[in-house]
Parts: C-alpha cells; sequence; structure tokens
C-alpha cells in the first residue's frame, strides 16, 4: 500500500517536474516588470515605455552616440526640414515599411496617430507631447474634428505647423509618447489596441505574442523589420512585483537581466560578488535625484531656511554610503548628459554648523518640526529619507517621514499640498526644457508642490521655449538654473545615478539607452547558445 | 443540560472554574508551560530593554552598515548601521503594543457587540451579527489594508485597523453564550427581582465567558503580531524609525543574501513569541476544556 | 434545510451590499486620483481634468456608487482603470490560479494538520504529542512572506529544485502550496484534536476500550469518525484565511491571482476591480460558510436549522 503510493506520487512529480521546464524558447531574453503595464497604447501611459519602444517606431529616434551624449537620427522619417520661423517642420517619410499586419507605412499614418492622441475621445495621458501643434488644443477641447496644423502633402511627406515655435518639437516626436500607428489596424482594434497581443500593430523590431495579465508578456521577432531582423527571438516578460524575487529569480536563472533599479538594495553584493561584478552593465542616467521643498509650508517659504536645509544635507555620504558612490553631485537642475548641463556651478556645501545658525537667525533657535512625504511601498526611497531624517536631526530640524500610499500621494502632491519629498527626474528628451519647465513653469509648479513663486522667472520660462536660437536658449536656461537652485534655493538637487544592470554571461551587446531608462529598446542585443 | 436546578444565585450552566485542576492541567502540558516561561522573558525584556540593549537602536551610523554579528554587535548591524540586537530588544515593546492593544480593544468592542446582540435579540442582534457577518465575509487582511489606506500608516492606525477587522470573532462567541445562557432560571430569577439589564450583563453572563475569552485572548495576540508583519510586507505596517519586528523583516527581507541576520532575527524574535503565545493558548484551553463548552 | 439555505443566501445579499458600499466609501474619503497616479511623474493637471471629466470620476460618490451597483446587477463590473481590460475577464482569469493555490493549500493543511491531530489527542501530553503540535502551530507563528522568502532561498537557490516564482505548470505551485498550507495548518491540527478529545471521552469510546480493544483501533474505528464532524465544518470555513493568505503569497511568488489584484487594485484606487474582487471574495466566503452549514447539518442529523443557535 505504502510503496504503491509512493510511486505514484513519484511518477506524478516527475511529470510535474518534467511539465515546469518545458516553456520559454531559449533565444528570448527573459526580464522582469514590478507591474502589469495594463497597457502597450503609449498614448495611454506615461509610465510604461519598453513595450511600445520595442513594437512601435517614432519619426526621429534618440540614440546614445558614446556614453551620455545621445543625439536624434531618422526613423520612419528619413528627414525633416524646420521653417525659417521655427513654425512648420516638414517630414519626408522612409518607403517601403511595413505594419505587422502587412500595410505599408504611409503619410497617412502618422496624421491618424497623432490625431488619434489629441482627439478627446481617446482619453490619452500622453498629449502634452503634441499640444504645442497648431490646433490641438481646440482638438482636444472636442471644437475641431481635426488638427489643422497636420497636413498630408503626399503619401510619403507630411507638415506639421505649431501653434508658437518650439525648440525640442523635434526631441519631442522621439519620445515613446511618438510611436506611430496603423489607420486601419487601429481603427479594427477599437478599445482592444495595445491589449490584444493580435490587434496591436506596429511596425517595430518586436511584434506581442501573449499577455497574460499579471502574470507574463512575450514579444516576437518581427522578421521583416526594416532594420533587419533582431537576433533576438523575442522577450519575455515576467511580472514579478517584489524587488528581492526578481533577484533571487536571476540567481536562479529565471532572467537574463535584472534592472538594479528594482533591487536598489542589491547594488552592493553584485558589486562584490566574484561571479557578477564583471557581468555588470552599466550606463549614465540623463536624471537627477531632488528634494522638492513646499513653499506654501511654514517655514520653508523661508528662503534662508531652504538655504540651510541644502547644506544640512550631506550628498556625498548619502550617495557614497547608500548609492555605492555610483554617480556624481548635482549642484543645479540639469545633470550631466542633459543639454545645457552647467558644471560650473558652484558646489552646494555640506555645513550643517552654518546651516544651524542660518536656522537660529531666521527665528527658530530650538530648530522646527518638518514633515517629508513618501509612498508606502518603496524602500529605497525610505532609506534616504530616514539618512536625512538622521542629518536634519543634527542641525535641530525635526523631521517626521510621512508614508502615503502612491494614490494619495500624486493626488496630494497635485492639489500642491505635498510636504518636502524626494524623488527623480530622468530625460524624456534632451533638453532644458523637459526639466526646468517641467518643475519650476507657472503651470507645473503647484502640481508638483513646489508653489514656487518668482514671476519673473515663469515669465522668462515661457518665453525662452519659443526661442529658435539655440546658444541664446541655453545661456538663459543656465542663468534661471542659477536663480532657481542657488538664489531661491526652490528644491536641493541631490545627484545624478548611473543606471546598472545585471545580466546572465549568455547575453551580448547589451546597451544601456541614451537617457539610462529601464524601459529601452531591446533591438539590438543577442544571446549566446 | 437541563439538569442544573440549584438556587438562582449559585446556579451556572458550567461548573465552578477549579483553580487547582487547571493549574495540574496546565501543567502537565510541557509546551504549554514552555510557552508561558518564553512569554514572561518577553514581558521581561520588554521593560527592561533600556537596560539590556548596548546601543541606541535609532541611532544612524552610515560608516557601520552590515557589520557581521560579532562581540560588540551580537546580531550585526542594519542597512543604517543601527545595532539589530538593540533594535530586537526595542521591538519587543511595539510589537507586543501591536499584540496586546487591538486585542484589546477589538475584544472590548466584541464583548459589548456580542453581549448585546445576544442579550437583547430581535433588531439589535440583527444589525450586529450582519456587521459581524461582513467583516467576516471578507478576507480579513484586504479589510484591513483598506482601512489603513484611508486612515494612513501609523502606529495608532494599526491599531484601529486591527481592531476593526478583530471584533467580530468574539462578539459571535460572546453571542453565542448570552443565548444560551439569558433564559437560564438563575437569570430569570435575577431579572424578577428587578436587577437591571447591564448588571445582569456584566454580573451573571460575563463570568460565564471568561474561560473562553481567556483562551481567545492569548491567541488573538499572535494574530495581530502577524497581520501587522504581512500589512509591513506590504508596505503599510509601523512606522519607521519606530520599528516593529514585522517592520524589521520586511525592510531587511532585501539583504537576506549579503546580511541574512537583518531579516532572519527579527523574524526569529516573532517566531518564538507567536510560537509562545500559540503554546499558551492551546494550552489554556486544553486545561479550561471542560468549562468552555455552554 | 433548503428554507435554510435559501435565507442565509437572502442574508448575504445585503451583507454584500454593505461590503461594497463600505470599501467604495472609505476609499473614496481619502485623497487618491487613479488618473494622476497614472501619470505619476508626468502629470499634468491639464490632462488630468480632462481625463478624469471624461470618465466621470468628478461625479459625486454616491452617483457613481449607485452607477456602479446598476453594472454590477446586470453582470458588468466596467473596466479596469489600471489594466484597461473588463473587470469579469480579469477575474475570470485569475480565479483558477487562485483556486489552483487554495486547493492544494488546503490539501496539505490537511495532511499536516490531520495526522498531527490524532497522534497529539491519542498520545496526549508525550513528546509525540509536543513535537506534532509544536510543528503545525509552527507554520501558523511564522509571517507567510518570511516563510516563504526562506523557502524560495533554500528550494531554489540553495538547492536547485524549485522555481523562484511565477506560474507555469504544477511546479510552481508546490512552494506556494506548501507556505500556504502550513500557515493554517496548526488550525487543523487543534480542532482534530480537541474535537478528538471530547469524543474519547464519550461512553461509546469506553465501551469499546473496555471490550479490550487496542487504542489505535479505538481511535480509527469510532472516535475519528465522529470527530471529523468539526474538522470538515473548518474545511469550509478556512476559505477566508487561505483568500487572507493568498493575498501575500501571490506577492512573495509571483503568482497571477485574485489576491494580488485585489491589492493592486486597493493600491491604484482601482474602483471598479476593487468592487469586482470584492464581490467575488465575499462570494466565495459566503458559499465557504454555507458549505460548511450544509455538510454539518449532513453529517450531522441532530442539527435542526431552522433554530441553530437553539432559540426558544
Amino acid at each position: 500500500m505504502m510503496t504503491i503510493a509512493k510511486t505514484r506520487l513519484g511518477v506524478a512529480l516527475a511529470l510535474v517536474l518534467a511539465a515546469g521546464t518545458a516553456f520559454a524558447a531559449n533565444d528570448y531574453v527573459k526580464i522582469a516588470f514590478t507591474s502589469d503595464p495594463g497597457t502597450a497604447d503609449s498614448q495611454l501611459t506615461t509610465d510604461w515605455y519598453a513595450i511600445p519602444l520595442n513594437i512601435y517606431d517614432r519619426l526621429v529616434e534618440a540614440q546614445t552616440t558614446k556614453p551620455g551624449v545621445s543625439e536624434l537620427v531618422p526613423g520612419l522619417a528619413e528627414k525633416w526640414t524646420p521653417s525659417a520661423d521655427g513654425l512648420t517642420y516638414t517630414f519626408n517619410l522612409r518607403k517601403g515599411v511595413k505594419f505587422s499586419n502587412g500595410e505599408t507605412f504611409k503619410a497617412d499614418d502618422v496624421l491618424f496617430t497623432f490625431d488619434r492622441m489629441l482627439n478627446p475621445a481617446t482619453k490619452a495621458l500622453n498629449t502634452d507631447f503634441l499640444d504645442m501643434i497648431a490646433g490641438a488644443s481646440d482638438r482636444m477641447a472636442g471644437k475641431a474634428d481635426s488638427v489643422s496644423g497636420i497636413k498630408v502633402v503626399d503619401d510619403y511627406t507630411i507638415k506639421i505647423t505649431l501653434a508658437k515655435p518650439f525648440a525640442p518639437f523635434i526631441a519631442n516626436l522621439a519620445t515613446p509618447a511618438g510611436s506611430i500607428y496603423n489607420r486601419k489596424a487601429t481603427l479594427a482594434a477599437g478599445d482592444q489596441f495595445g491589449i490584444d497581443p493580435k490587434k496591436t500593430v506596429g511596425t517595430g523590431a518586436f511584434t506581442l505574442e501573449s499577455w497574460v495579465v499579471n502574470d507574463n508578456i512575450q514579444l516576437k521577432a518581427n522578421p521583416s523589420y526594416f532594420r533587419g531582423k533582431p537576433t533576438l527571438g523575442g522577450i519575455d516578460i515576467k511580472i514579478s512585483p517584489d524587488a528581492n524575487t526578481q533577484r533571487m529569480q536571476f540567481e536562479n536563472g529565471e532572467l537574463d537581466v535584472l534592472d538594479l533599479d528594482n533591487a536598489t538594495s542589491q547594488i552592493p553584493y553584485f558589486l562584490g560578488d566574484a561571479k557578477w561584478k564583471s557581468q555588470i552593465a552599466s550606463g549614465p542616467r540623463v536624471g537627477i535625484y531632488y528634494y522638492a521643498l513646499n513653499e506654501s509650508i511654514k517655514p520653508l517659504d523661508n528662503v534662508n531656511i531652504r538655504k540651510a536645509l541644502q547644506m544640512a544635507i550631506d550628498r556625498k555620504t548619502i550617495l557614497d554610503k547608500l548609492y555605492n558612490g555610483r554617480g556624481a553631485l548635482e549642484n543645479g537642475i540639469f545633470p550631466k548628459g542633459l543639454l545645457g548641463n552647467n558644471p560650473k556651478l558652484p558646489v552646494i556645501p555640506y555645513d550643517p554648523k552654518k546651516a544651524k545658525d542660518m536656522i537660529a537667525k531666521a527665528g527658530f533657535p530650538d530648530g522646527f518640526d518638518m514633515e517629508i512625504a513618501q509612498v508606502t511601498d518603496s524602500p529605497s526611497t525610505l532609506k534616504i529619507n530616514e539618512a536625512v531624517q538622521a542629518m536634519l536631526a543634527e542641525v535641530g530640524v525635526r523631521v517626521k517621514i510621512t508614508q502615503m500610499d502612491s494614490a494619495s500621494y500624486f493626488a496630494t502632491r497635485k492639489e500642491g499640498k505635498l510636504p518636502a519629498y524626494e524623488s527623480s527626474w530622468s530625460a524624456d528628451y534632451n533638453d532644458p526644457d523637459n526639466f526646468i519647465y517641467t518643475f519650476f513653469s507657472e503651470k507645473n509648479t503647484v502640481a508638483r508642490s513646489y508653489n514656487y513663486g518668482n514671476k519673473d522667472v515663469f515669465a522668462k520660462l515661457e518665453s525662452t521655449r519659443t526661442m529658435t536660437d539655440q546658444a541664446k536658449r541655453m545661456s538663459i536656461y543656465q542663468a534661471l538654473e542659477k536663480t532657481i537652485v542657488q538664489d531661491d534655493a526652490a528644491w536641493i538637487p541631490l545627484f545624478s545615478l548611473e543606471h546598472l544592470f545585471v545580466l546572465q554571461p549568455r547575453v551580448k551587446n547589451f546597451k544601456v539607452s541614451w537617457n539610462g531608462w529601464s524601459d529601452m529598446p531591446y533591438f539590438g542585443i543577442t544571446l549566446t547558445k | 443540560m437541563s439538569d442544573l436546578t440549584l438556587g438562582p444565585e449559585v446556579a451556572q450552566t458550567l461548573p465552578e472554574p477549579v483553580w487547582k485542576e487547571i493549574v495540574a492541567a496546565f501543567a502537565r502540558n510541557r509546551l504549554a508551560v514552555v510557552g508561558l516561561g518564553i512569554l514572561l522573558i518577553v514581558a521581561f525584556v520588554a521593560l527592561a530593554a533600556p537596560l539590556l540593549a548596548p546601543y541606541d537602536p535609532y541611532k544612524v551610523k552610515l560608516g557601520e552598515q552590515f557589520l557581521n554579528p560579532s562581540w560588540n554587535h551580537p546580531i550585526g548591524t542594519d542597512m543604517f548601521g543601527r545595532d539589530v540586537f538593540s533594535r530586537i530588544l526595542y521591538g519587543t515593546r511595539i510589537s507586543l503594543l501591536i499584540g496586546l492593544v487591538p486585542t484589546l480593544i477589538s475584544m472590548t468592542i466584541g464583548v459589548i457587540l456580542g453581549l448585546v446582540s445576544g442579550y437583547f435579540g430581535r433588531r439589535v442582534d440583527f444589525l450586529i451579527m450582519m456587521l459581524a457577518d461582513m467583516v467576516l465575509s471578507f478576507p480579513s487582511l484586504l479589510l484591513a489594508m483598506i482601512v489603513m489606506y484611508t486612515l494612513g500608516a501609523s502606529l495608532l492606525n494599526i491599531f484601529i485597523a486591527l481592531s476593526a477587522v478583530g471584533w467580530a470573532g468574539t462578539a459571535r462567541v460572546v453571542r453565542a453564550q448570552t443565548l444560551a445562557l439569558k433564559n437560564k432560571e438563575f437569570i430569570e430569577a435575577s431579572r424578577a427581582i428587578g436587577t437591571k439589564d447591564i448588571a445582569i450583563m456584566l454580573k451573571h453572563i460575563l463570568p460565564n465567558c471568561l474561560p473562553q475569552l481567556l483562551v481567545l485572548f492569548t491567541l488573538n495576540i499572535p494574530d495581530s503580531i502577524l497581520s501587522e508583519a504581512s500589512l509591513s510586507f506590504l508596505g503599510i505596517g509601523a512606522q519607521p524609525p519606530a520599528a516593529s519586528w514585522g517592520l524589521m523583516v520586511a525592510g531587511g527581507r532585501e539583504f537576506l543574501f549579503n546580511a541574512p541576520w537583518v531579516a532572519i532575527a527579527p523574524g526569529i524574535a516573532i517566531l518564538i513569541t507567536v510560537l509562545a503565545f500559540n503554546f499558551l493558548g492551546d494550552g489554556l484551553r486544553d486545561a479550561l476544556d471542560p468549562y468552555l463548552k455552554s | 434545510m433548503g428554507r435554510y439555505i435559501i435565507k442565509k443566501l437572502l442574508i448575504s445579499i445585503p451583507v454584500m451590499f454593505g461590503i461594497m458600499l463600505t470599501t467604495f466609501f472609505l476609499l473614496n474619503v481619502i485623497p487618491g486620483d487613479p488618473i494622476a497616479l497614472m501619470m505619476k511623474d508626468h502629470i499634468s493637471v491639464d490632462v488630468v481634468a480632462r481625463v478624469r471629466a471624461q470618465m466621470h470620476l468628478d461625479d459625486p460618490v454616491f452617483i457613481r456608487f449607485f452607477r456602479f451597483l446598476g453594472g454590477a446587477l446586470h453582470g458588468d463590473f466596467g473596466i479596469s482603470y489600471k489594466l484597461n481590460r473588463p473587470v469579469s475577464y480579469l477575474l475570470a482569469t485569475a480565479f483558477p490560479n487562485t483556486l489552483a493555490l487554495a486547493l492544494s493549500a488546503a490539501l496539505v493543511s490537511w495532511i499536516i494538520g490531520i495526522p498531527a491531530g490524532i497522534l497529539s489527542a491519542v498520545k496526549r501530553y508525550s513528546l509525540v504529542d509536543n513535537f506534532f503540535m509544536g510543528f503545525s502551530v509552527l507554520g501558523v507563528s511564522m509571517p507567510v512572506f518570511w516563510t516563504g522568502l526562506l523557502f524560495q532561498y533554500i528550494f531554489s537557490l540553495k538547492l536547485h529544485l524549485l522555481p523562484v516564482a511565477g506560474f507555469k505548470g504544477p511546479l510552481y505551485l508546490i512552494m506556494p502550496a506548501i507556505v500556504l498550507g502550513w500557515s493554517s495548518a496548526g488550525t487543523i491540527a487543534r480542532l482534530t484534536r480537541s474535537s478528538l478529545l471530547e469524543v474519547m471521552r464519550n461512553d461509546y469510546i469506553r465501551t469499546a476500550r473496555a471490550k479490550g480493544l487496542r487504542e489505535i483501533a479505538v481511535v480509527v474505528r469510532h472516535a475519528l469518525k465522529n470527530s471529523m464532524l468539526p474538522v470538515v465544518t473548518v474545511m469550509a470555513l478556512q476559505v477566508s484565511g487561505l483568500l487572507s493568505g493568498a493575498v501575500i503569497t501571490e506577492s512573495v511568488f509571483g503568482i497571477p491571482g485574485v489576491g494580488r489584484i485585489a491589492v493592486n487594485a486597493i493600491q491604484n484606487r482601482d474602483m471598479p476591480l476593487l468592487q469586482g474582487s470584492v464581490v467575488l471574495t465575499t462570494f466565495l466566503v459566503i458559499i465557504g460558510n454555507l458549505t460548511a452549514d450544509i455538510v454539518y447539518s449532513w453529517l450531522d442529523p441532530r442539527i435542526r436549522y431552522g433554530n441553530p443557535e437553539g432559540k426558544k
């Protein structure tokens, strides 16, 4: 009796073991996401670009030429010509490109795609990247049935006119939000576009193959990709919410690439491990870590208090101890690698004594209480906040760390009511506008809970956007950067960090993308047998 | 059960607890005795933490992260260079609070609602039991999570969230007991001589529930401690730097490989304490067994 | 009996309604904006305002609630904000995974709990009792995610026997089922033990013993059958506990189940998805309770269902 049961159990176990190993073709690179993106339609997400970057192409692409340096190269557009007034761009499109449904790519697809983004019925979240086009605001408001600024000249030429000159326009089109869809397929797919793999059509190096929500997404190589068939068979994306689980999956060979942004605490281990330290791929991230200070919360309305806070944080120690020194201190807004970065900015010193003095002089001889907010499920943010809490305690500032769930956090921040917080921003496109306007323009400063109030800066930010003289634009931006950070102390810049990945030895030719994002194109990466 | 025909003042549905027998039965159960012993030690540690702890549990020393266990740091240091041993000793206080406070609150609520529900019956009973059904029909962790999201993460709100999900079980037990007792002769006699309802509930019914409540109490505490650990895992448990064991495990689990002590040691602290409560509860249940049935 | 079931089902309607109402309102009194959350750092006040208006998110809470309720009555739970798919589809795909996890975990809990309960009842206060009860209670005494972590570390990373996480076949179910099952084995063991002890105090057991039957025969032939009654009931009542445990287990082991959907829905203020999972989980628990009642009465005809509490 017992032995029969045992044999049966053995057979069952063997079957189970066999079943478990027969999955995922070996030429698929196995990567992980922390949560399900929900859609592959880049018009409907501002957050999940990995799939769009791989299954669609854009008119223009941003490409890394050497570490930290990028340029815009032709994508679906072979060339583009701006008019002298900087208002009109003419795009000559690539011929012979096919969508994965067999349709040929034409100017009408570009018209359709951009119009779809601005069509209110789409409920698009990414309109900011196209709303400078003439007629965009009417379209978004439902006052027009088309976008007046987009005109198809012929099948392979399209003209886009802007409402006002906007220097970073071309760079904008190179972001994932500029991904080009096929009119026929997208209309046919309806609300299944970006969701149903069969109905999600692009021109990209990969096509969406399967999607099991919260579990697994597979992309398959597109054999007729216009730049050539990818060497990878495909991409196998596991949805693995826990950092620690991802790390174990990697060590157990269930992942080929471990994005250390998803497991920051593991960086020292991998850097020090004999087996893995040579397997680390790193690239600079065009991005900055910072503390936002809410000027509508006392005593942060006092510029001297804000300056004291800038000086009370030992940024070097945080960088060295919590981030293994893999980065560089930043003193402004534009990080290394971004156009307009100013290496000559004065360094913000670490001077707790002076900070304490300034706080006392500002009327707080016994220090003051302040709040730092963060989302609940981010151990890496908690880590830096706890370090800063300890540092500010040294100058008499009693910090309370308030953890909020992310929905409350972002809602409160939108209202301009979030206390100080730590966060980071990395470039969507290579232009200072993507940083300075995002944080310190009149429109955005409340939505990100700065409540910065320098009217002169607001005016200059609006006017500089429309300038066409690149050199002059950069010099104005650099002056503004100095005013905002060093004179007004509107935020506390911390550092820029390298982005590290660990790779299984079979992964070759892995390149961190120009801006150092986790979401990156996988075209060009190969796997050895 | 109807053969109890003693006078109204002494009549009980259950035999009067004979403490000698209970203690003897309890003492035969080795696990329970061990559990009690451990809990006495844990309670002592909680009281004497400042005297026992070699370091300030909150002192961040960024130069001394992840030191291996040594004579200086018996369980090493954590990601902030804080002494893990000292943190565990101090964590005893918070974790015991997290075990005790919600249990006390939820059982008080449960007792009151259970008494009222069983004693008055009818609509009150229907409403309260409906409420209890609601709480019991929804996975408790999800409910606690929703409450935590609504109120925000803090120690006080953990107490509230765990109480909000914990009272229903007690209410049911007390209600059943009350139902079984309320029509007994001694209660009716008491009512006949004009004793107020509240006095009847407190003097006659509640004492009969005590053995059951004692067992529930001991077994609810470990539940609270574990629930808080789960909430910490989901990022909405106790708030740093005041570390509960649950938070220490949740925060330390990332370092299982390079510094296993950071997550394993507080996990073992939870394990030992919760196990001790469970053993104690099981032992009490066993020893009080004759007095638990209505 | 039939009338009793109908009555129970009728009561469960207001219960379910109450739970939906409570969760909906609780998560609506706090600031939380699914669109702002979706946009995260790319927040644009204009876009949020426009899309919110389009999705009718700015309507008063009770109007939204009754709109949802109207749909739900027709079986339409709406479309998840975050996952962009119909809630019914998401739950239908996730449910089998949770069911597989819960059933296999329940099985594990019985395999550990019932023998442990029997042994410790038969050999009361012995070392065997201590060992088996200790082992079962150990499972209840550890945070599930901690046990899961240690299992992954030992069985995947050190011994390379099992995959760390994911859900691609029965192999992926072994660790989560054991971790979750062990965590409720203690309850089963306790119950088996106490009900067996109770039965063994009965007269017919004494008679059987007096007839000179061996202890083990007494237990197996007479006591066990009768003591399984409460145990079977508890099996049905396990549903709620297993679902709670599944929330954590599914996250640790990357199983795309209902627990994870519910957690994500709460985190993302994804109200349609949350309400859908609330209805589903509540329904499962109610069904579990009802099954317990039915099984109980079926095994023990002495129970009269018109009057379960013995009211006069």
